[in-house]
């Protein structure tokens, strides 16, 4: 059987951090439609925000920002605004 | 008749404001993990009678509450809003006013107060900006 080899050095991409926040997020707000998400990668850590998607409206409210190891994958912190 | 509007603070200390505040608290469910979800509205100063009246948002979901179309009371002016923050802390949630809540009260003209499990906190301007004049809903 062909032994699939991942380099020690290969990175969490967007996509899998961007599912990583997701699998958390989900399960605290339950739902996390009407949030508009920003990504971004500082050193070897992915920033994960969503943001209410106000659309030019006075909506009060917040999502979850994380902060996800881009080699293990693993979140380093995160916050639940309300 | 004074054309400055009361105060955060004001607001705060009125029977009025602090009624509303605790019915949003105990309306947002706050105990129940899955019904939990914001509550909150508007609070208007009539300038010739100096009455304080309320009007509550329609609920919101567990992370907002659209506060968008505040409604008009007879020579009455907005002069804040507040909402809820029903999500403990001990799971993760920041009780505070969130990055949206901080620009939104700036950008509106008039104090946003949060209530959470921590106590009642405000962004946004100390009063509505630009006094009893112009538009009865938001100042900007």
């Amino acid at each position: 059987m062909p032994q699939v080899l991942v380099p020690q050095t290969q990175s969490v991409s967007s996509f899998h951090a961007l599912e990583i926040a997701e699998a958390d997020g989900i399960q605290a707000y339950r739902d996390l439609s009407g949030l508009r998400i920003e990504i971004s990668k500082e050193d070897d850590r992915w920033l994960v925000k969503y943001f209410v998607d106000s659309k030019g409206r006075y909506i009060a409210g917040g999502g979850p920002h994380y902060v996800i190891d881009a080699k293990t994958g693993e979140i380093v912190s995160k916050v639940y605004y309300q | 008749m004074s054309d400055e509007a009361p105060s955060a603070e004001e607001l705060q200390a009125h029977p009025a404001v602090q009624t509303a505040f605790a019915a949003a608290w105990a309306d947002s469910f706050v105990d129940d993990k899955v019904l939990r979800h914001e509550e909150g509205g508007y609070i208007y100063f009539n300038p010739k009678t100096g009455e304080v009246a309320i009007r509550r948002a329609r609920s919101g979901t567990r992370k907002a509450l659209n506060l968008h179309v505040p409604p008009m009371i007879l020579d009455s002016f907005l002069v804040a809003t507040y909402h809820t923050h029903p999500n403990p802390v001990a799971e993760g949630w920041d009780p505070d006013p969130s990055e949206e809540d901080r620009i939104f009260a700036k950008e509106s003209g008039v104090p946003w107060f949060v209530i959470s499990e921590y106590g009642i906190s405000y962004a946004g301007p100390v009063r509505r900006v630009g006094g009893l004049t112009g538009s009865c809903g938001y100042p900007q």
